[in-house]
């Protein structure tokens, strides 16, 4: 009974990372490809870091969660 | 070599998309940083609910082993709530007004794939004049630039730029060269 909820909290996660990433990807692309000046680039770099900080700890938080709270008794 | 890399950081040509050869640019303009410290003020309103929701149930989430879930659910709020913030920041990055020694180039970004650029060279510059509105832009030192063209109906209006009264000395500096030939 775990085993497909299990899936399906993975998978949910896994597609919400994604997008996240896809649309990081487009915002530091827009930054360091179109922004003149240093001000941009600065913006990019923080961006990444805190995307970087911010996954790994969402993941981390994840990787803790029993999924046995939610499967029926 | 490191020092090199982290550079970009620090120094910049300035250079941006269909620049011609040897032109420089004089004044790069955004907006001022106040309009950008609203809306990510306001963005840090909703950093607080969390906080706000951990404090208020963190008895009730313990008692029933939901504290990872919290967590994880306010770790995915933090990372919507971090694209939602440079989001903005990257269309008040890429708002930019360009005043090179030949043309102006306004780059207006509605969206991270909606752009307007305008240009105006400055032989068809005829009139800058400046409007401060409002307490705020007043003592913050921001306005509109609004530069008139040689065709009678079109201008160009730049939004909330610091320090336009030099913004408008500049452009008509500019101006005023290129109609006497100096470059």
């Amino acid at each position: 009974m775990t085993f497909p909820l299990e899936i399906i909290f993975n998978v949910l996660v896994a597609l919400i990372l994604l997008a996240y990433w896809g649309m990081t990807f487009v915002i530091l692309y827009h930054l360091t490809r179109f922004g003149i000046g240093v001000q941009p680039k600065r913006f990019a770099a923080i961006f990444l870091l805190g995307s970087v900080v911010l996954s790994v700890a969402a993941i981390i938080f994840f990787m803790n969660i029993d999924i046995n709270l939610f499967t029926l008794q | 070599m490191i020092k090199s890399l982290f550079s970009i950081f620090r120094d910049s040509t300035n250079s941006f998309t269909g620049q011609e050869s040897g032109e420089k640019i004089i004044l790069l303009l955004r907006k001022h940083p106040f309009t950008i410290l609203v809306r990510v003020g306001l963005f840090g309103l909703a950093c607080l609910v969390p906080i706000v929701v951990g404090i208020t149930f963190l008895s009730y989430f313990s008692a029933h082993q939901w504290l990872n879930l919290f967590f994880f659910v306010s770790s995915v709020w933090y990372l919507g709530f971090w694209l939602a913030i440079f989001y903005s920041l990257t269309i008040y990055a890429l708002n930019t007004v360009a005043i090179t020694d030949r043309r102006i180039i306004d780059s207006d970004q509605c969206g991270l794939f909606n752009q307007k650029i305008s240009e105006l060279h400055n032989n068809r510059i005829q009139d800058v004049s400046v409007h401060t509105n409002g307490v705020i832009e007043t003592f913050l030192r921001f306005g509109d630039v609004t530069v008139q063209t040689a065709a009678r109906d079109k201008q160009f209006v730049f939004h909330q730029v610091p320090n336009p009264d030099r913004v408008k000395d500049i452009i008509m500096q500019i101006t005023a060269s290129r109609h006497s030939g100096v470059r």
